[in-house]
């Protein structure tokens, strides 16, 4: 594949330079049709537990489920063909899927890769619905364009008749309303507060203090930060600074793109291999040097653990993946997170809180209600293992609205059955999903970690 | 996958143990029936679960003991000590499966309590199935229920023929009159509709037949014309998930007769809904459950085991515990693995008797007497797995459910009943010994 | 000839429904027998290699240069059945160079088409193979369903006058006066389609002439005639895999040997083979390492084989015959030609014609050799016109999208059901509505299925071989009761029922050799299904309504009105009744 040169990127976010968008214009790589996903249907003995965990399946008949997307499909493949049912598109990548299949039948890897080459075979790259996937599916690079100059896009992007030429010529609902783009983002936040050499000093005034660490053995973390929360909810990322320096780690902000969820989910691969191949490069160098990654947005840690080695094969893949965790999880093994959180108290409000699906995938949807559970101050209530329905981009499409919102409600009913009136999630996009369908306000539980921990 | 957790792995570097008192592995009914009995004698437990639960798998039914040598059981605790010595049963005792059973019942909103005789209910297939335990919503369709019957299948759903099935119990001879009849489901469903797409248009009692009507209503619509002299319908398991109760309710109400639901093979809606009874049981109970991450590696000092490691995603976390309960289910749950030279247990790699020939593994009938249907490791009276010698393989570890062999549980219909005893045991010895 | 003259024709594989096509379009008056199912012999059980001929380029040039002409005939007049797959013979390091000489040169002098590739291009073509593959030789290898075929075949006999008898085992073969004058048959279940629990029946049918197309049967038919033929079985053993891992045809470039072709095969792959002579076509011994040698020894062509999953194993035997004189010992080194017996000049018992030896990818020629001498014996001037007349289902290519948007397929149950079906595709796809898939695994829809009944009746296995329904991973666990269900309610529930156990047990009986790994689980799975969800093993209908239904629970719900309710805790004994 030739994949053009990487752009420099500063640490201002300048890499929503015009190099992202002749990458737009560019070419299709070889990734498609390269991959045989043939022998994964190995593993498939048709139980159907993938179809009865799909919450796309459920409320939309037109979509026949994991089973037929994945391994039938996948099985009844031959070399030459190249037709994929269409129906591959309207998979919402929740891989809800992956947590269900007892015998590790690759699901979601089946589900990216036949929607990279349906969208590639059969997706007219001159129609709307493939420009505003691609726009979606990039919205890291409108969220540095539009972080720029916050004020202004929030005005246009919330304006009635932007989302009303939105929805009709574009096909991104007008029932929703834009995140609002934060007045400062949290790289520039960091950057002002004195960057990585500031957390370095820091954390090691932490160790000095704490009995439980050596000065001069450094802890270390790189913080892969995502583009949600640098630009709309940069709190959640300076709350992930402040807990981990408060246990004595320094934390790096590298350079980074978007993880590349969006892009699976739209069958982008070719914009999701650039993007994973600069963020691999950057964090292998880290991990090298005795980092481990902690994200705070669990489909940005499933990016980089488990699609990541499962669709490209960069030099350090692999290595970064067994060094990525989720913010909560990592403090979990590395720390005595248990014990702290116990004998700590909260001034917060009572929590709904939802687990994202792409937690779930990873084993983590009932950390948070159960380290919190020993919390004095705040009620963290689970509203069950539903989807809410938004899927990233998912929920964003015009023709997915109704559907997005038919899987949210078991949700949004669950959320106003429990006793807290705030709701809280890891994933940005369950967060407005939550939001948009109670009205809440929506905390991630870093947060909460800082208000328990952190004086 | 398998080839994984064959290889050896030590927990990243750095980490540090998640501890409890008891760890449950598998979350099946034998793993949730072992963490809810550790709970109760007080201990703090952890059950983690490769993925999400094979609960929701099973038709929903919970058998004890059907079948002994081919024939029908009416008293499954008397049965017992009609099966060989090596079974499970005779192992743990009879007491073990009543407190099993007890167990169950006291977080299970299910029927059959009333009487040690089994019921036999109809099945997707057309047979009848002996069984101890069934949904509240099995209840109005029992075989020994002599009210005239409809069952209505679903011309989109092929799994279930309601007139063949009607024909089929009619020709084992059911004391009443049975009929059945396909119509099309409401809603105009595409023919490959996932089952949860049925149970939703139900639930949600969406519009259906060009905005005319609700679901619900057009299934009553349906069906109602089909209903004369039927005293009770059935159908296949679908009748909604979370509004089950409104749904039958209301279907009943309407129809004027006692409806009910046929259970299915997966996917299976009453699997479903036993799952998230127990999970919430689990909740209740203070259990930690933590799925989707396989355990792929055991530490030991050759006594006792002192860890086990857990795979998540590409990391490696150390999950420590004062007892262990081995619950990874059996061939179908792959807790039981094999490749063309041998037979293993996948997580402590416990001894799992099996004939060297791989052509010994099964008989020549379909339904034949499978050796395959009887791997699994074999436990002592305290549920520990023993060695080829008989000893237990570690002290602080026991086996409950489909990992633990020596049974034939298909066809003696005892699959629940075996992973409700076992479990029991398992978890309330392992409970004893932290509290 | 005052009549038509009417000719019987024994065996239902590839060689005998030819055989009834072509002396039908010629215009004869034909029965076809068969004992059991079409392709229930040798066609039912080989890998489904049409080959180009390159494997006998260097041993039996005859053979192959038949084999490459008959193989371009089958792709324009099957083109439904044949899917153009290329071949490759694969050379490893230990292979000699000068073998691989001699099969390119034999291949060259035979004219087939051949090109040498690299290694690396070998590798291009199949991403699967081995990394010290050195090198390779394209040849027009191809897959052919043979159960297709044969269908294809009987069914145009059939368009053209011909009567076809499946389950239908020739007891005699009747002689008078020193010549054949006809069969008598048993029927299974009476004549026509098969169908569970009908009385079976006898009858003779007065012919004159008996074409013996049995293959590896074929001695037993001579003896039934009172004549030798000296067929000779050989078994061999074809391992199917759950996926394709090769798209083309994989053979090994080395002398005769076992385990040397992988053959991509519908949705799978099938490994074959061995070549062991046996006494019996019916009684043989299949063993486990053999199944073994296969994954064994293929695994070095293709390494993905060793950890992949098998779905079942089969065994078939090669009709082989050469001339009592010639003698050879081991089975590799008897002829793969074939050999027309006529029993009049031979053993001076007109009225009788066998062909032996020969391979299904010459199976037209063969059809047509016989049939040449079956004409000329009557007289009758008609000429071949197999090689011209499309099969069946071979007419036009039907396309892809019409299927699919038409009638609400996905696109790959479209896409495989339209290359099942061929020119058939619509009117069979159109039949029913909701035209819900039974067969996941191999995406058979009910349409095909219902199609397949209308011609098989309540064989399953006939409806299986036609469609692939119950072929797939899952070996009937999840779809053996949905595809028996079409019976009902055209034929009773018993008949039904008898006809689902025995598709069951026929699926059962291969899947056997594959009970390993991910197999076995699948089995596992099954017999969970089958067993403890439906009660099949222990079914109470089978015990004849022996129910004591009083003794079991009825439930706790309060006794109606009328007390119609059933029985409760106070009315059980508790003791284990049942039957």
């Amino acid at each position: 594949m030739s994949t053009p040169s990487e752009p420099p990127e500063d640490t201002t976010a300048a890499g929503a330079s015009d190099d992202d968008w002749t990458y737009v214009f560019g070419e299709h790589g070889d990734l498609v049709g390269e991959s045989d996903l043939r022998p994964g249907a190995d593993s498939c003995y048709k139980c159907s537990s993938c179809d009865t965990s799909c919450p796309v399946a459920e409320v939309d008949d037109d979509f026949p489920g994991p089973k037929f997307q994945g391994p039938e499909q996948w099985r009844l493949k031959r070399q030459d063909d190249t037709d994929i049912d269409p129906s591959v598109m309207d998979c919402s990548n929740c891989m809800r899927c992956d947590s269900a299949c007892p015998s590790g039948v690759p699901l979601s890897q089946m589900h990216n890769t036949a929607r990279a080459e349906y969208v590639a075979e059969h997706l007219s790259k001159t129609s709307v619905e493939y420009w505003r996937n691609r726009v979606l599916a990039n919205y890291g690079t409108l969220a540095r364009i539009g972080s720029k100059v916050p004020r202004l896009t929030n005005f246009v992007m919330g304006s009635r008749l932007t989302r009303f030429l939105n929805d009709r010529l574009f096909g991104i609902t007008g029932e929703r309303e834009f995140p609002e783009f934060a007045t400062e983002t949290f790289r520039s936040w960091w950057d002002d507060r004195g960057g990585d050499e500031e957390s370095r000093r820091r954390a090691r005034q932490v160790r000095e203090r704490r009995a439980d660490s050596d000065p001069n053995d450094p802890k270390r973390v790189a913080y892969f930060h995502g583009d949600y929360s640098n630009v709309n909810t940069p709190e959640v990322a300076k709350a992930m600074v402040r807990v981990f320096e408060s246990y004595g780690y320094e934390v790096a902000v590298p350079d980074q793109r978007c993880s590349g969820t969006p892009m699976f989910a739209n069958g982008m691969l070719d914009d999701a291999r650039r993007a994973a191949k600069f963020n691999v490069e950057t964090f292998h160098a880290l991990v090298e040097d005795g980092y481990d990654v902690v994200c705070s947005c669990t489909s940005c840690s499933m990016a980089l653990r488990q699609e990541y080695p499962e669709l490209f094969d960069f030099e350090g893949t692999d290595t970064v993946a067994a060094h990525t965790y989720e913010a909560l999880e990592y403090l979990r093994v590395h720390e005595s997170v248990r014990e702290d959180v116990a004998a700590a108290d909260a001034d917060f409000p009572d929590l709904a809180y939802h687990a994202p699906c792409h937690a779930r995938n990873q084993g983590l949807d009932r950390q948070a209600v159960e380290l919190f559970g020993d919390l004095d101050g705040v009620a963290v209530d689970d509203v069950g293992d539903s989807c809410s329905g938004i899927s990233g981009t998912y929920g964003w499409k015009t023709e997915h609205y109704d559907v997005s919102m038919a899987i949210g409600e078991e949700m949004f009913e669950h959320m106003e059955g429990v006793e807290g009136e705030t709701g809280m999630t890891e994933c940005p996009t369950c967060a407005m999903q939550m939001e948009h369908g109670t009205g809440y306000e929506i905390r991630h539980p870093l947060e909460l970690l800082e208000a328990a921990l952190v004086e | 996958m398998d080839a994984a957790a064959y290889t050896a792995t030590t927990p990243t570097e750095g980490t540090v143990a998640i501890e409890d008192d008891v760890l449950v592995v598998g979350g099946g009914l034998a793993g949730v029936t072992a963490a809810l009995a550790a709970a109760r004698e007080g201990a703090r437990v952890r059950l983690v679960s490769h993925k999400e639960s094979t609960l929701r798998q099973a038709s929903g039914v919970v058998d004890a003991l059907g079948v002994v040598d081919g024939d029908l059981v009416t008293n499954p605790f008397e049965a017992v000590e009609r099966l060989p010595e090596s079974h499970p049963y005779r192992t743990v005792g009879t007491d073990a499966l009543r407190a099993g059973l007890d167990l169950f019942d006291s977080v299970a909103d299910y029927e059959g309590s009333h009487t040690d005789a089994n019921a036999l209910v109809p099945t997707h297939g057309g047979t009848v199935k002996p069984t101890a335990r069934y949904p509240v919503s099995v209840a109005p369709g029992l075989a020994s229920d002599a009210r005239s019957t409809l069952l209505v299948g679903f011309e989109t759903l092929p799994d279930f023929d309601a007139p063949q099935a009607a024909a089929h119990l009619d020709r084992a001879g059911v004391p009443f009159e049975v009929r059945g009849v396909t119509l099309p489901f409401p809603g105009d469903l595409r023919a490959d509709a996932a089952i949860t797409r049925y149970a939703d248009l139900l639930d949600e009692a969406t519009t259906v037949d060009g905005g005319r009507v609700d679901a619900r209503t057009a299934l009553v619509e349906r069906v109602k014309p089909h209903c004369s002299g039927a005293e009770r319908v059935g159908f296949p398991a679908l009748l909604g998930f979370e509004e089950r109760e409104a749904v039958r309710a209301e279907l009943s109400d309407r129809l004027g007769v006692d409806v009910f639901e046929v259970p299915m093979g997966p996917p299976s809606l009453l699997g479903m809904r036993l799952a998230e009874r127990l999970y919430a049981a689990l909740d209740d109970a203070g259990v930690g459950v933590e799925t989707g991450n396989p355990v792929v590696d055991v530490t030991s000092d050759g006594e006792r085991v002192r860890e086990v490691t857990v795979e998540r995603t590409h990391t490696r976390v150390p999950y420590a515990a004062e007892q262990y309960v081995l619950a990874t289910g059996g061939l179908v749950g792959k807790g039981i693995v094999s490749n063309r030279e041998a037979v293993r247990e996948r997580v402590f790699d416990c001894h799992v008797p099996h004939p060297a020939d791989r052509y010994d593994w099964s008989a020549a009938g379909a339904y034949g007497d499978h050796a395959f249907a009887r791997f699994g490791v074999r436990i002592d009276a305290e549920g520990r797995p023993q060695d080829a010698d008989g000893d237990p393989e570690y002290e602080n570890l026991r086996a409950a459910g489909s990992v633990v062999g020596g049974a034939d549980v298909a066809a003696e219909k005892s699959a629940s009943g075996v992973s409700l005893a076992t479990g029991y045991v398992a978890g309330r010895r392992a409970g004893e010994e932290v509290t | 000839m005052a009549s038509v003259p009417h000719i019987t024709v024994v065996g239902g594989g590839s060689t005998g429904t030819g055989i009834a096509r072509d002396l039908a379009m010629r215009g004869l008056d034909v029965t076809l027998v068969e004992k059991g199912n079409l392709t229930h012999g040798t066609t039912g059980r080989m890998h489904g290699l049409l080959h180009s001929g390159g494997r006998y380029a260097v041993s039996d040039q005859k053979s192959a240069r038949e084999c490459v002409e008959e193989n371009f005939v089958l792709r324009d007049i099957a083109s439904h059945c044949v899917e153009e797959t290329g071949g490759l013979f694969v050379k490893r390091p230990e292979d000699t160079e000068a073998y691989f000489e001699e099969k390119l040169q034999g291949c060259r002098d035979c004219d087939i088409p051949v090109e040498v590739l690299t290694g690396a291009e070998a590798r291009e073509v199949e991403p699967h193979l081995a990394s010290d593959v050195d090198k390779a030789i394209s040849v027009p290898d191809a897959a052919i369903d043979p159960f297709r075929l044969c269908v294809s075949n009987a069914l145009d006999a059939e368009r053209h006058g011909a009567r076809v008898e499946t389950h239908a085992e020739v007891t005699d073969v009747l002689v008078e006066g020193g010549e054949v004058v006809g069969v008598e048959i048993r029927h299974d279940s009476g004549p026509g389609k098969r169908v569970h629990g009908s009385p079976g029946s006898t009858e003779r049918i007065e012919t004159d002439h008996v074409v013996n197309a049995t293959g590896a049967w074929a001695g037993r038919i001579g003896a039934l005639a009172g004549v030798d033929v000296e067929v000779r079985p050989s078994k061999g053993v074809m391992t199917v895999m759950n996926t394709r891992q090769v798209d083309t045809v994989v053979n090994r470039c080395r002398p005769k040997g076992d385990a040397d072709i992988i053959v991509p095969h519908e949705t799978a792959c099938i490994l074959g083979t061995t070549d062991e002579e046996v006494r019996d076509p019916e009684e043989y011994p299949e063993e486990q390492w053999e199944v073994d040698l296969l994954i064994d020894e293929l695994s070095k062509l293709v390494p993905l084989l060793g950890e992949a999953r098998t779905i079942r194993s089969f065994w078939g035997v090669r009709p082989l015959y050469e001339p009592p004189e010639v003698g050879s010992t081991d089975p590799t080194d008897i002829t793969r030609d074939f050999f027309l017996l006529d029993h009049d000049e031979r053993d001076d018992l007109p009225g009788m014609t066998s062909i032996v030896g020969g391979k299904l990818t010459t199976y037209r020629m063969m059809a047509e050799s016989i049939a040449d001498h079956v004409c000329d014996r009557f007289g009758v001037a008609a000429t071949c016109r197999t090689a011209d007349e499309p099969l069946p289902g071979s007419e036009d290519h039907a396309v892809l999208d019409d299927a699919m948007q038409r009638f609400g397929l996905r696109s790959p149950v479209a896409r495989r059901s339209s290359q099942r079906l061929g020119s058939r595709t619509e009117s069979v796809l159109s039949r029913c509505d909701p035209n819900p898939v039974l067969c996941p695994c191999e995406a058979v829809s009910r349409a095909e299925v219902r199609d397949a009944v209308d011609q098989a009746g309540t064989d399953l296995n006939a409806v299986r071989l036609r469609t692939r329904a119950s072929m797939g991973n899952c070996q009937g666990g999840f779809c053996a009761h949905r595809i028996a269900s079409e019976l009902h309610p055209t034929y009773d529930e018993p008949t039904v029922d008898d006809a689902l156990a025995e598709l069951v047990e026929e699926r059962w009986k291969g899947e056997r050799h594959a009970l390993w790994g991910q197999q076995l689980s699948q089995a596992a799975l099954k017999y969970t299904l089958q067993a403890t969800t439906m009660n099949r093993d222990a079914d109470p209908a089978a015990a004849e309504g022996d129910v004591d239904w009083d003794a079991f629970d009825a439930g706790d719900r309060p006794v109606a009105d009328g007390g119609r309710g059933g029985v409760h805790r106070d009315d059980t004994d508790g003791g284990n009744g049942g039957d």
